[in-house]
């Protein structure tokens, strides 16, 4: 071979050397390569057009909560009231840190472990991981929530236009780190069985205690407000610990990364700010350093297989109780064992629930006397828990990876396969419906009976509708989900798409029937309504079920070429 | 004296409290065609991660061409090529693009990786087909890609995790003759592969791992007097094959079935 002995001329190092900027040009090139060669099909202009319409959707959301916060930060500073600032930067934190969370089941994720084989040094690794998360939604959203507030605050005072402008950017920066560290670390946490559990208690014990601290609130509330309906009684001790307590948040919210924000444009003074500054990029050094900790370890080699890790999972798994020889049964035992070793899969069933516990919180917050949001709140709790699960209802073929050759292979019909799969993914349904029931009644209040039976109808009603129109998709549009890690999950944007636009169409059902039956004062009728509907969705599900071999056999070869093929 | 080309100084690896690679202690000398050896589930694979910066070890060390060798050593990554376990292609580019994008990341200018490429994929009888994507490609075409990304940088030291498999025996012919050609123009070869015939006839050296720790280690000829001494009357002169020499090693009797399954026709 000629020309094979010619030495690299590239001799810098470092993240932005020659070689490490040859590599990321050779990426870019290589990503470009594979985008365009993927609309040589259908299905790649599909796919495209998908995330285009996500894009376009995510930055109108993005665009509207910008508009508003940017007037919030417009009227409190032009009111000087820079205190309050704080709750707009406490706002943007939560939109940023939780939109990576609420849109699991949407986005995938660049694995950059395959690279590992190159001369790649750590700060190129650590550069491509950071580059490659900065361009998703929660950045998009995020950017554009921080851009609304500067603009608030730069039109309102344009004197600190500047210093506004350094604060949101460096709190941009560090909520970038942030979503990183959180993800990679959860990638890490779920990995493994015991610091799963270990996570998992943690959170437990988190809601337990907010559940406990609550009622407690409550109490203190209650209390104050005795004195002006009733006769004067003595000033109960416990007045003046709220009040201590909001002395106590404020103060220590002043040295949080909100707080350093808000104080950057409170301060008249430059070296006020400038410390403030500098203590919010502390934060943004911190967060980067333990990100990079996080990855270090991924770029040393190391491994997170839950076999590898340890027998014990495999062992927890392997004890899950079932009985049935027959195939559904086999079916059903082999998706709980995978469900219990599988990252995305834990993920879209836990992902939801955390959502569900701050929808009812701020459901709870801005509940209303009577029937008004907290209402509202069980339904709609319900409807996100639905849609986490929904992911995987669409796609049920989709951790089979080259195993989908087996269905083929064996005498077993593959309506017998789905059966297995529509009672897992039922199952765990029921047991998300579950969580989140319990979640929403302790958070918000147990709704009025004929509100609760009518939830339990449309959910009789949306349960098989779902998973008949589940069936099609997993058979006609199956996309390959990498059940190993969650950080090394390629979602499919066009079946995400699809999968939601169907369920916010059982949402628009819902509320048609619910304020439909509401405007005519009769809500008990919303009860035979969706039992309606859900005899004609089992009638739906038969149907489909009927002809899944037939589908099957027509989508064989495309099932297979995608589960099976190589990324 | 030259440095050696691999060395590792008790070499471990644990998953848990599984051991998968044992304090392993190997040298391999600068050109030398080294065959790994062992059965499956062994550790050799492992043992290639360890040894390209795919996987840490839990203790031991690594040098490679005398330097210590770690996950961010990137000068020595540029002297290694790997084919590893699973090729790890891009299935999205076409052959042309995935080698010009193996080039770029070992650091070659881009004349140099378009001239190689055009070169390999001639040599490697894979230029007919410029439009068809990775992932459209045969096993044994991917095998022959993923070997040529693993050789675009003339690298000085090769591992190759069974390159063989699932490759035709034109292309196998036309790989040994390549990887020979390597050998003798100085470069050093670590090959693992289940093909006890291609590592009798291409490697110099042998290593058999078994549960995770070396049982055997040197020339086949070595191996083969050490295994023939132990062989009683006229058994220890036959000479044996390498397949035998690794039976014996390993512990288990040519042709042995463990249990007789009395259901299977």
């Amino acid at each position: 071979m000629a020309g094979v002995s010619a030495r690299p001329r590239w001799q810098d190092r470092g993240p932005l050397g020659g070689l490490a900027r040859a590599q990321y040009a050779a990426l870019l090139r290589a990503r470009w390569q594979m985008l365009t060669h993927s609309l040589r099909t259908p299905e790649g202009y599909w796919e495209l057009g998908a995330r285009g319409l996500g894009v376009i959707f995510y930055c109108m959301m993005g665009v509207g909560l910008s508009i508003g916060l940017g007037f919030l930060a417009y009227v409190l500073a032009a009111r000087g009231e820079w205190s309050r600032m704080r709750l707009l930067f406490w706002t943007l934190l939560l939109i940023w840190q939780s939109v990576p969370i609420g849109l699991a089941w949407f986005q995938g994720h660049s694995d950059m472990g395959d690279l590992l084989r190159f001369p790649l040094s750590f700060g190129s690794y650590f550069l491509l991981h950071l580059v490659s998360g900065v361009a998703d939604v929660s950045t998009l959203q995020g950017g554009l929530c921080a851009l609304g507030i500067w603009i608030g605050v730069a039109v309102a005072r344009p004197d600190r236009a500047a210093w506004a402008l350094a604060a949101v950017l460096l709190f941009a920066a560090m909520n970038v780190a942030l979503v990183r560290l959180t993800l990679v670390w959860l990638d890490r946490w779920l990995a493994r069985r015991r610091s799963r559990e270990l996570v998992g208690a943690a959170l437990a014990a988190l809601v337990l205690s907010v559940q406990l601290l609550n009622p407690a609130l409550r109490k203190e509330n209650t209390e104050h407000r005795v004195p002006r309906h009733g006769p004067v009684v003595e000033e109960p001790q416990g007045r003046a610990w709220p009040q201590g307590t909001a002395r106590a948040a404020e103060a220590v919210d002043r040295w949080l990364p909100p707080g350093l924000a808000a104080r950057v444009l409170a301060q008249p003074s430059g070296g006020e700010a400038g410390l403030a500054l500098a203590e919010l990029g502390v934060y943004g050094a911190i967060l980067m350093a333990l990100l990079g900790l996080r990855l270090r370890a991924e770029f040393r080699g190391e491994d997170l297989s839950e076999v590898a890790a340890s027998g014990a999972g495999a062992r927890a798994a392997e004890s899950v109780p079932m009985r049935g020889a027959g195939p559904i049964a086999a079916v059903l035992q082999k998706e709980v064992r995978t469900a219990l070793r599988s990252m995305p899969v834990l993920y879209v069933i836990g992902a939801p629930l955390f959502m569900v516990l701050v929808l009812s919180s701020l459901l709870r917050a801005n509940a209303t006397e009577g029937w008004g949001r907290t209402a509202i709140a069980l339904p709609a709790c319900l409807a996100y828990a639905l849609m986490g699960v929904s992911q995987l209802i669409f796609n049920a073929l989709g951790t089979e990876g080259a195993g989908v050759r087996l269905l083929f292979l064996s005498p077993t019909p593959v309506r017998a396969v789905m059966v297995g799969k529509n009672l897992f993914h039922g199952s765990v349904f029921a047991l998300v419906a579950a969580t989140a029931w319990v979640l929403t009644s302790v958070r918000v209040g147990w709704p009025n009976d004929v509100l609760t039976a009518a939830t339990v109808a449309w959910l009789l009603f949306a349960l098989p509708a779902n998973l008949a129109i589940g069936n099609q998709f997993s058979l006609k549009m199956p996309h390959r989900m990498d059940p190993g890690r969650l950080m090394r999950r390629r979602g499919s944007a066009s079946s995400a798409l699809l999968t939601i636009l169907v369920q916010f169409g059982f949402i628009a059902i819902a509320a048609v029937v619910f304020v439909g039956c509401a405007r005519l004062g009769r809500l008990w009728m919303a009860v035979p309504v969706f039992l309606l509907l859900a005899a004609g969705a089992s009638y739906a599900w038969l149907r489909v079920y009927d002809g899944l071999d037939e589908l099957a056999a027509a989508n064989k070869e495309r099932l297979i070429e995608t589960l099976t093929r190589m990324e | 004296m030259a440095s050696a080309a691999i060395e590792t100084e008790r070499l471990t690896r644990r998953f848990g409290a599984l051991t998968a690679v044992d304090d392993v202690t190997l040298t391999v000398a600068p050109g030398q065609f080294f065959g790994f050896l062992g059965p499956n589930g062994a550790g050799k694979s492992t043992t290639i991660k360890m040894l390209t910066g795919l996987l840490e070890p839990t203790s031991g060390s690594i040098r490679i061409l005398g330097e210590p060798f770690h996950a961010g050593a990137v000068e020595l990554k540029r002297q290694i090529g790997v084919t590893p376990e699973g090729m790890a292609l891009l299935g999205r580019l076409t052959a042309t693009e995935y080698l010009h994008f193996a080039g770029r990341m070992y650091g070659l200018d881009l004349a140099t990786t378009r001239q190689r490429t055009e070169e390999l994929l001639q040599f490697m009888d894979l230029a007919s087909d410029q439009r068809k994507l990775i992932t459209d490609f045969s096993h044994g075409m991917q095998k022959k890609l993923a070997l040529a990304a693993a050789v675009i940088h003339a690298p000085s030291v090769l591992f190759l995790d069974e390159p063989f498999e699932g490759v035709d025996a034109i292309a196998a012919g036309m790989l040994k003759g390549l990887l020979q050609g390597m050998i003798q123009r100085g470069a050093t070869i670590f090959l693992t592969t289940h093909v006890l015939e291609i590592v009798e006839r291409l490697c110099s050296h042998v290593a058999i791992i078994h549960h995770g720790r070396l049982v055997a280690n040197g020339s086949i000829e070595e191996l083969r007097a050490g295994v023939a001494s132990r062989l009683p009357g006229e058994e220890s002169s036959r000479r044996l094959t390498l397949e035998e020499i690794f039976l014996s090693i390993v512990g288990a009797e040519p042709g042995a079935v463990a249990q007789e399954l009395s259901w299977l026709a």
